[in-house]
Order: structure tokens, then C-alpha cells, then sequence
């Protein structure tokens, strides 16, 4: 994986100076709260409904042993002893005091971290494919470019004051894992014809009040163009996104109100003037990052070769695991693996330091020293031999890291909601848990097959409802938590396009949000055709079906 | 009073001036004045004309500014004073340095020393920029 330079270094370090600087004329008010507002924004510092929140950024969802093990460090002597996964591959921490902040960001410097532009209307961290450098049908790598964009972004001098936030995502497999289509800017890299890296650009995509699926306007951009074209849509964003009311102001409603076809001229007509100048990629430049993110020296295990079908046989548990937490590999003899967060009992994303430890030490064992954060909230560790898998399992099931369910109705996306975010209308956890307990038999959510259920506790989208096959988000009713559920959503992996749930109805009291889902999953039991998933049923029978039995006894 | 702080041979120097110019907009502006855009103007090659530019920004979160003047520099070749005021606070200068602005007009309830403190936090910078080095 990348690792820093000087510049990265020095740059990082001034970074913290900086902020150490704006920390203290804040204390000493010298600074009004809507003044250092924006800065610790830029620096990824909220204040909550409790405490403040800091957002570390883990770019591109890649860590290492090392910098995991200071972000468990970090939860224990500034927090209580855990942090959580977030929907964008973050980290957060839900405890930190104001004061410390600067502090925790000098910790994570000496690792090459950081928490710049993990908020605030500014360029985000970019986000991509959790398999990424591993994945048995990647394309490109992502990461590089991932990498390039990181460097540029952060703290560009036009682009860090912009209407509202951006974020990018980036997928460079058949199987979309990094939902591009609902991103400010979506970008698809692949090989051309000519065996040469080029980028699909989409734009104007999005959650949030108002859901859009992002539209092309570029196809087969080489990667020389990468950051001039880039700076074009950035520049007619900037200049001409709304700024008087923040539910208006991302760039999907720019490109609605404009017209795709605008808005791609209005780009094209920046472009022409800086095309193949200063900011152009050079082979080199493109070389170099590729070779940073070579893949790990040769991983082996010291275990003597195993015999995976006995093991399948004698532990129907690792059976399971394996069937659904373990993917293919580029290399055959290594495998992908899924630690599961979503553990019943535990809200969706948060892991103890002691699990971080473990996870840092088992990626020094089986992975290559290597640990990705996905955007469903888990831990995955990229490059695991097949002779490990069950000394991995072992050692993962002891940490309530083994949960059998990446990819089924468990498995769910869920933001911190009310228990923490001052901007939810409803609280989430406590609605996913219950939905565990009462799904926890392993036998009928296998049974049910791949299915996407996610949870928003406000329309700010966090738990990324829309792209469930089941969404569910938290609703105000005069001061009353309601649950709005919809159906069909996709996020544009596992072969199906992108696409946005539809509301089944009226929404529900949090006591019934169980009774309804059991309503929905019966209805999909019924109807399904043989090895039909939720998604191809919904899709085949559409949403009548599903209102019907829902709302049966509501006349 | 307002206070300026400029760049110049030596570096960045602050100044206290009442002597401010007489700024137009462009609809009355002529070719030799100094010419005041706000942040939603479209570049246009006769500002070239101007005597020297300013760009008001209506708040200091307002990044609209900072692509006008890159659009200054960069597409019409704009070389003389470009000027940012308004809205402008201590801890943005250093975006609109790089973005090309030379003349840095601080409101009075600023603080003149941290902006100068804070005009090149950072060493090195991972973009290209227009800064008028």
C-alpha cells in the first residue's frame, strides 16, 4: 500500500500545527463558534448530540496493522475504548474532547494518518472498492488513482469552500462495490481496447432528500486527464451550485436544473482551456503510484495444508462462514475475507479496541499486513491463503468477529442515528438490533438469500436507504420515531444496475417495524421463482404485491 | 481605516490606508479604472483593461471568489493587483494567495499579525496553483 514521503510527512505535520493553532485562539476566543465551526469541519470534528465526534480518514478504506493498532491505541486513551466503521470507510470516535483533538491528530500523524476533509463542504475522502488489488473480477486496481485524487484534493486552493460536500467514488470491477452511481462524482476505470486505463465519469448522483442515479458525461477518459477534467467539474460546481439553501446545494441539483447535456458543455467548454496543462498526469507520475500499491510479498501460512471439505463437514459453523465471508482472489491460492461487525447485540460498525488489536495482528499473520474497511461497515482482510482460513475463523469466532452474514438481511448498512447524530429524526440501532434478534435463526436467512438492508435515521442518507433491497429510515411524526420502508433499492453490485427503492406505504411505529419486514420477507418466500434473489423477485412482481400483504388489515 | 496587507518584493507588507480606490463595477467601469467584481461575475477579456481588480466576497465560506480570480489569472492572463475583500478572515488567506490574489484587504475586527502568520501555513502544496510568486 502507499506509504508516505517527506512532502506527505511535512505536510501532515504542518496540517496539525495548523490546527493546533486555530484550536487554541478558539479556546481563547479569538475565534467564534461559527468560525471554528468550518475549520474543525475541514478537520473532521463534529459536535454531536452527546460529545463531539472525530472523523479519521481512511483513505480508500486501506489500512495497515501499524495504523490500525493506533486507532485502538487512540480509542483507549481518548475515548472509551471503541471506535466505529463508517458507511465512506471511516473511522469514528464518539468521545474525544475539543481540547485533545489536536493531540489525537499528531498520534495519528506518526502513523500517516489523518481526519482532513472528513467534513465541511469540501472534497471527501475518496471512497472505493473494499476488494480492491485482490478482487477475482477487478479490472484496474482503483487505488492509485484513488491515491492521486487524495493528494489533489486535499486542501486544494479552489476547491475546499465549496456549496456543500463532494464525494467521490471509484470501481475498477465487473461488480460495482463502491456504489458509484449514487456519488457527487462516479468514476468506473476499466482497460480499453488498447489495453490502456480510462475512466466512465459520471455526475450528479446522490442520497440524501433527493435521491438521483448519477448520469455519464465522459466515457473513456485517459488517465493522463484525470485531474484536469476533474478540476473542470469542480470549477462549474463552484461557481455555479446553489448556495442559498443547503438541501439544494449538492451537484445532482445543479446538473438537474442545468440539464446533463449543460453541464457536460459547460465542463467541456472549461476543459478545452486547460486540457494537457500544468496538472496533467504524467506516465511516470501514474507509474510510480501504480508501483506503490504493488500487491504484498508472496503471503503464505506456516499451517500445513488443510483439508477444507473434512473441516466443512465436522463445523457446519465455518461451513457457513465460508460460503458467505470468504471471496476469490486474483491469486488462487489466496482468498478475501469478511469480519463481520454485525454481530446481534453489538450496533452495526462499532469494534472494541481489543478487536482492533486482533485484527491488526491477524492481518500480520494472514494478510500481508493489510486491513479494508467496507462500505457495509466491516472489517475485511484482502489477502488471506486458503491453509489459514480455518485458524482465522478460530481465532475471529473468540472475537465475535465470525458472524456467518456478509451479503444477507443481517449483514445490514445502519448509521449511528439518534443514539449519537443530532441530525437523525429516529434512532437506528435499536431497530437493526431487534431485527437480529428477531431474524437469528442462521437456517431462514440463508434461506432468503443475498439481501440489502440498510437504515437511515434522518434523509441525510448516512445508512444509504435508497440502495437497500429493503430500506429503512427513520422518520419525526410530531415528535414521534416513524419508519418509512422501501423496496427495490441497489446499489449496482452483483450484476444488477443501480437503483432506488421505491416506498411501499405509510410509515410504521418502531414496535411493528419487525411485524412488517416479517410481512415483506414472507411475501418474497411466496412469490420467489427457484434461486430467485429478493432483488430479481421485486423486480419481476413489482412493489403491488408487497403493499397488499403489508397493509392488509390498515382499511 | 482598512488594513492591506501586500505583497511585494520583500515579501508581504502590512499597511493602515483610508486612500482606498475608486472601485466600478462593470457596468459603469472604463477601460484604466480600478474595476470591483462581485463573485457570481463572468470573466470577460476587457477587465484586462482595468488598473487593478478586486473581488468582494460576501462570506469568507464562499469559495466562489477564489475560482473567479483563478479564472483571472489563468484564462485571460490577468498579471496586475488582484485584490479580495469583503468577507475575508484570517484563516482563508492562504487558499486565496495560492488562487492569486496579492492585495488582501483585512476588516477592521481582524487580526492583522495572525494573518500574516497564517499566510503560507504549509511548505509545499500538492496542486499547481496561480500564486503570483
Amino acid at each position: 500500500m502507499y506509504q508516505y514521503d517527506n512532502f506527505d510527512r511535512e505536510f501532515v505535520a504542518e496540517r496539525v500545527a495548523h490546527y493546533r493553532d486555530q484550536t487554541q485562539r478558539y479556546l481563547a476566543g479569538q475565534l467564534s463558534e461559527a468560525e471554528f465551526l468550518q475549520l474543525r469541519l475541514r478537520n473532521g470534528l463534529y459536535i454531536q448530540r452527546l460529545a463531539p465526534m472525530l472523523r479519521v480518514a481512511v483513505p480508500y478504506g486501506t489500512l495497515s496493522a501499524t495504523q490500525l493498532r493506533m486507532l485502538a491505541q487512540i480509542s483507549r486513551r481518548y475515548d472509551r475504548g471503541y471506535g466505529h466503521l463508517s458507511t465512506r470507510q471511516n473511522m469514528q470516535f464518539n468521545w474525544p474532547e475539543i481540547a485533545d483533538v489536536p493531540d489525537i491528530l499528531h498520534d495519528l500523524a506518526s502513523v500517516e494518518m489523518h481526519a482532513i476533509q472528513t467534513s465541511g463542504s469540501c472534497i471527501r475522502n475518496v471512497t472505493t472498492d473494499e476488494f480492491s488489488g485482490a478482487a477475482a473480477d477487478e479490472l484496474v486496481d482503483p487505488r492509485p488513482y484513488c491515491e492521486i485524487m487524495r493528494q489533489w484534493s486535499t486542501n486544494h486552493p479552489e476547491f475546499d469552500w465549496l456549496p456543500r460536500k463532494f464525494k467521490i467514488a471509484v470501481t475498477g470491477a465487473a461488480n460495482d462495490r463502491a456504489a458509484i452511481a449514487v456519488h457527487d462524482i462516479g468514476i468506473r476505470a476499466y482497460k480499453n481496447a488498447d489495453d490502456a486505463v480510462v475512466f466512465d465519469i459520471f455526475v450528479g448522483g446522490g442520497l440524501g432528500r433527493t435521491p438521483v442515479l448519477g448520469t455519464a458525461i465522459y466515457s473513456g477518459l485517459p488517465v493522463k486527464h484525470l485531474l484536469t477534467y476533474l478540476e473542470s467539474i469542480m470549477r462549474v460546481y463552484n461557481r455555479y451550485g446553489r448556495r442559498d439553501n443547503k438541501y439544494k446545494a449538492r451537484i445532482k441539483i445543479l446538473v438537474r436544473a442545468m440539464g446533463a447535456e449543460a453541464f457536460k458543455a459547460r465542463v467541456e467548454q472549461d476543459w478545452v482551456d486547460i486540457k494537457g496543462g500544468p496538472s496533467t498526469l504524467s506516465d511516470a507520475q501514474v507509474a510510480d503510484m501504480v508501483a506503490a500499491f504493488a500487491p504484498p510479498a508472496r503471503v503464505t501460512s506456516a499451517a500445513a495444508s488443510i483439508d477444507l471439505d473434512a473441516l466443512r463437514l465436522e463445523h457446519p459453523t465455518f461451513s457457513h462462514w465460508l460460503h458467505h465471508n470468504v471471496g476469490p482472489h486474483q491469486q488462487a491460492n489466496l482468498t478475501v475475507v469478511t469480519l463481520s461487525t454485525k454481530m446481534t447485540g453489538v450496533p452495526p460498525g462499532d469494534v472494541s479496541d481489543e478487536q482492533m488489536d486482533a485484527v491488526a495482528q491477524w492481518a500480520e499473520d494472514h494478510s500481508g499486513g493489510e486491513i479494508r474497511i467496507s462500505h457495509e461497515q466491516n472489517f475485511v482482510l484482502p489477502h488471506v491463503p486458503r491453509n489459514a482460513l480455518f485458524e482465522l475463523w478460530e481465532k475471529a469466532r473468540r472475537l465475535d468477529l465470525a458472524t456467518a452474514n456478509a451479503g444477507l438481511l443481517t449483514n445490514m448498512i445502519c448509521c449511528p442515528g439518534g443514539d449519537y447524530c443530532s441530525l437523525a429524526n429516529a434512532k437506528s440501532i435499536p431497530v437493526a438490533e431487534a431485527i437480529q434478534r428477531r431474524f437469528d435463526d442462521y437456517d431462514y436467512v440463508h434461506d432468503l438469500g443475498d439481501l440489502d438492508l440498510n437504515i437511515s435515521g434522518c434523509m441525510n442518507a448516512c445508512g444509504h436507504h435508497h440502495v437497500g433491497n429493503i430500506g429503512i429510515l427513520g422518520v419525526d411524526k410530531k415528535g414521534q420515531e416513524f419508519y418509512q420502508i422501501s423496496l427495490g433499492g441497489h446499489s449496482g453490485h452483483s450484476g444488477h444496475a443501480a437503483s432506488l427503492g421505491q416506498i411501499v406505504g405509510p410509515s410504521f411505529a418502531r414496535a411493528e417495524v419487525c411485524d412488517v419486514l416479517a410481512i415483506i420477507l414472507n411475501t418474497f418466500v411466496d412469490f420467489r421463482l427457484e434461486g430467485e434473489s429478493f432483488l430479481s423477485c421485486f423486480n419481476r412482481i413489482g412493489i403491488a404485491p408487497f403493499k397488499e400483504r403489508v397493509y392488509v388489515d390498515a382499511d | 481605516m482598512s488594513t492591506l496587507i501586500k505583497r511585494s518584493a520583500q515579501g508581504w507588507e502590512i499597511s493602515h490606508t483610508d486612500d482606498r480606490p475608486n472601485w466600478k463595477t462593470p457596468q459603469d467601469w472604463q477601460q484604466g479604472e480600478p474595476l470591483l467584481l462581485q463573485v457570481d461575475a463572468e470573466i470577460d477579456a476587457r477587465f484586462l483593461q482595468a488598473s487593478t481588480i478586486a473581488i468582494d466576497f460576501p462570506a469568507f465560506t464562499d469559495g466562489r471568489g477564489l475560482s473567479l480570480a483563478v479564472l483571472l489569472r489563468q484564462r485571460i492572463k490577468y498579471t496586475g493587483e488582484l485584490h479580495a475583500i469583503g468577507a475575508i478572515h484570517e484563516d482563508v488567506l492562504h487558499y486565496m494567495v495560492r488562487c492569486g490574489f496579492d492585495v488582501l484587504e483585512l476588516p477592521q475586527e481582524r487580526c492583522a499579525e495572525t494573518a500574516l502568520r497564517l499566510l503560507a501555513p504549509y511548505t509545499h502544496h500538492y496542486q499547481e496553483s496561480v500564486e503570483q510568486a
